[in-house]
C-alpha cells in the first residue's frame, strides 16, 4: 500500500469520523440549549449567545479535519 | 532603531536596506493619512452645521484620494521593482505599525476614560450610533490596510511553490474557467481572472491577479465604507429603513457584548464591531458572482486572528499590569495546591493562548473556503453536463442546489462573522479583571 492510496483511504474516513464526533457534540449542545430555552424563555438571548459560541468551538474540530484534508489532498496523485 | 537597522544593512545589502526604508516610509505615510482622516471624520460626525460638514467631507475625500495615490501607488511601484526583498520590506512595514499600535493603546487607556464617558452620556442624541459607526469603520480601515499589505500578496510573492500559488499559475496558463475542479483547490473565475485571460501582459491586471485576495479585501472595506457613508448621510432622529437596520445590528451586538464585558464595553466595542463588519463584508462579497471572499484564504484570516490576538494580549497586559498578567498566565495560584501546580499550569495556559489565533483563523477559513468549494463543485458538475449536452437533465437541479447552498452560504457568512467577534469578546472577557468568580478559567485551553 503506497502513500497516495493510504491518504486516499484515510482522508475521507478521517473527515467522516470528525463529522460524527462533531455531530454528537452539536446534538448534545443543541438539546441542552433547547431545553434551557423551553424552561426559561426569558433567558433566551443569553442562552443563544452561549449556544452559538459553543457551536463555534465544536464545529471547529470538523473544520480542522476539513482543512487538514485540503492540505493533504494535493499529495494524492 | 529602524534607522540603525537600515544603516547597518546598507553596505552589506543595499537592496534589503532600501526595501526596509521604503516599507517604513510607506507605513508611516499610511498612518499619517489615516490619522488625518480619523480626525476629519470624527470632527464631521460632531459638527451640527451642514456647511462645515460638507467642507470637511470634501477635504476628507481629497485626503483619501491623496492617500490612495501615494500609499498604494508607492506600494504598487515597490512590488514592480525587481530588486525588492520581501522580508526587509515586511519588517519595514510592520515596525511603525507595531510602534504605533503599542503607543496608541498606551495613550488610549489613561485618556480614554474621559472620552468614553462623554460618549456614554450623550446616549440620547442621534449622533451616538454615528460616532460609533465612524469609529468602527475607521478601525476597519486601519485593520484592513496593514493586513492587506502584509498578508496575502507577500505570501504569494514570497513562496511561489505553495499549493495555492501553483494552482493559480496552472489556472492562468490554462486560461479557461471550468477546469478548476480538477485540482486540490478549486476556484470559480472572478472578474480579475477573466481580465487576466484577456490581457495577461498588462502589469496592473497581472498584479491584481497575483494579489486578488488583497484586491477583494480592499474592495470589501471600500464597499462597506461607502454603504455606511450613505447610511450616515441620510441619518435622522427618526431613522429610515437602512439606518434602522444598521442601528439594530449595532445595538443588539452591544447588548450581547455588554453582558460579558460590562464596564469595559465602551473601550473595546469599536474594535469588536470593526472585526464583525469587516469579516461580514468580506464573507458576503463572495456570494456575488464574479467576486471572491478574501476570507477564503488562510493569509487573510490569520492576519485578522493575529491582530485580534495581539489586541487581546496587549489589553490584558495593560489592564492587569505586568505582574497581574503573569499571574493570569500562571492560572492565578492562591493556595499551596495552586503553587504546586505551577509548572503544569503555565505551559497549559501558554498553549491555550497560542492556540487561540490558530483556531480563530482556521475556523473562519475552513467555513468560508468549504462553502466556496461546495458551490464550485456543483457549478463544475453543471458545466460538465452542459459540455456533454445533458443540459435539460442536469442543469435545473444543479442550479437549484447551488441556489440552496448560496442561501446556506449567506447564513454561514453571518454566523462566522458573529462567532469571530463573539470569541474576541470572550477572549477579552477572560483576559480582563473581573470581580465575580463566575468563570472558571482553568478549563478553557480548548
Amino acid at each position: 500500500m503506497n502513500f497516495a492510496a493510504t491518504l486516499g483511504l484515510a482522508l475521507p474516513i478521517g473527515i467522516g469520523l470528525a463529522a460524527i464526533g462533531s455531530g454528537v457534540g452539536l446534538g448534545f449542545m443543541g438539546r441542552g440549549a433547547m431545553e434551557a430555552m423551553g424552561r426559561q424563555p426569558e433567558a433566551l438571548p443569553k442562552i443563544q449567545v452561549a449556544m452559538i459560541i459553543g457551536f463555534g468551538f465544536i464545529e471547529a474540530l470538523t473544520i480542522y479535519a476539513f482543512v487538514t484534508m485540503f492540505f493533504l489532498q494535493g499529495k494524492i496523485q | 532603531m529602524a534607522a540603525a537597522l537600515t544603516a547597518l544593512w546598507l553596505p552589506a545589502n543595499p537592496n534589503a536596506a532600501i526595501s526596509l526604508a521604503t516599507g517604513q516610509i510607506l507605513s508611516a505615510l499610511n498612518f499619517f493619512f489615516l490619522a488625518r482622516l480619523v480626525k476629519l471624520f470624527t470632527g464631521a460626525a460632531q459638527v451640527e452645521d451642514r456647511g462645515t460638514a460638507e467642507a470637511m467631507r470634501a477635504k476628507g475625500l481629497l485626503l483619501g484620494g491623496t492617500k490612495l495615490a501615494v500609499v498604494y501607488g508607492g506600494a504598487f511601484a515597490v512590488t514592480r521593482w525587481r530588486g525588492v526583498e520581501f522580508l526587509p520590506l515586511m519588517l519595514g512595514l510592520s515596525l511603525p505599525l507595531l510602534a504605533l499600535f503599542l503607543k496608541s493603546i498606551m495613550l488610549a487607556f489613561p485618556a480614554g476614560a474621559a472620552r468614553t464617558s462623554r460618549r456614554a452620556t450623550s446616549t440620547a442624541s442621534p449622533t451616538r450610533s454615528q460616532a460609533k459607526l465612524a469609529a468602527t469603520i475607521l478601525l476597519a480601515g486601519a485593520l484592513a490596510l496593514p493586513l492587506a499589505l502584509l498578508g496575502p500578496g507577500r505570501a504569494f510573492a514570497n513562496d511561489p511553490p505553495t499549493a495555492a500559488a501553483t494552482t493559480e499559475v496552472g489556472h492562468a496558463e490554462a486560461g479557461a474557467a471550468e477546469k478548476a475542479q480538477g485540482g486540490g483547490e478549486a476556484h470559480l473565475p472572478n472578474w480579475i481572472t477573466i481580465a487576466n485571460d484577456y490581457a495577461p501582459d498588462n502589469p496592473i491586471v497581472h498584479w491584481m491577479h497575483e494579489n486578488e485576495y488583497l484586491v477583494f479585501a480592499w474592495l470589501a472595506g471600500a464597499l462597506f465604507l461607502l454603504f455606511v457613508m450613505a447610511v450616515m448621510k441620510r441619518s435622522a432622529a427618526v431613522p429610515g429603513h437602512l439606518q434602522n437596520a444598521v442601528e439594530w445590528i449595532v445595538e443588539s451586538m452591544e447588548n450581547v457584548c455588554g453582558g460579558m464585558l460590562g464596564k469595559h464595553l465602551p473601550k473595546y466595542f469599536p474594535f469588536i464591531m470593526a472585526i464583525f463588519f469587516y469579516i461580514l463584508t468580506m464573507n458576503l462579497i463572495g456570494i456575488v458572482p464574479g467576486f471572491k471572499s478574501s476570507t477564503s484564504t488562510l493569509d487573510t484570516t490569520l492576519a485578522l486572528a493575529l491582530v485580534t490576538f495581539l489586541y487581546v494580549q496587549v489589553s490584558g497586559l495593560i489592564n492587569l499590569g505586568p505582574l497581574g498578567y503573569l499571574d493570569h498566565l500562571a492560572g492565578s495560584p492562591r493556595d499551596v495546591v495552586g503553587f504546586a501546580m505551577l509548572p503544569v499550569m503555565v505551559p497549559v495556559h501558554l498553549l491555550g493562548e497560542m492556540v487561540k489565533p490558530v483556531s480563530l483563523s482556521c475556523r473562519l477559513f475552513g467555513n468560508i473556503f468549504g462553502e466556496d468549494t461546495l458551490i464550485v463543485v456543483f457549478v463544475g458538475v453543471a458545466a460538465l453536463c452542459l459540455k456533454a449536452s445533458l443540459m435539460a437533465l442536469a442543469v435545473p437541479p444543479m442550479a437549484g442546489i447551488t441556489a440552496l447552498f448560496m442561501l446556506l452560504q449567506t447564513l454561514t457568512a453571518i454566523v462566522q462573522a458573529l462567532i469571530f467577534s463573539l470569541l474576541t469578546t470572550v477572549y477579552l472577557y477572560m483576559m480582563l479583571p473581573h470581580e465575580k468568580h463566575g468563570y472558571e478559567e482553568g478549563g478553557h485551553a480548548h
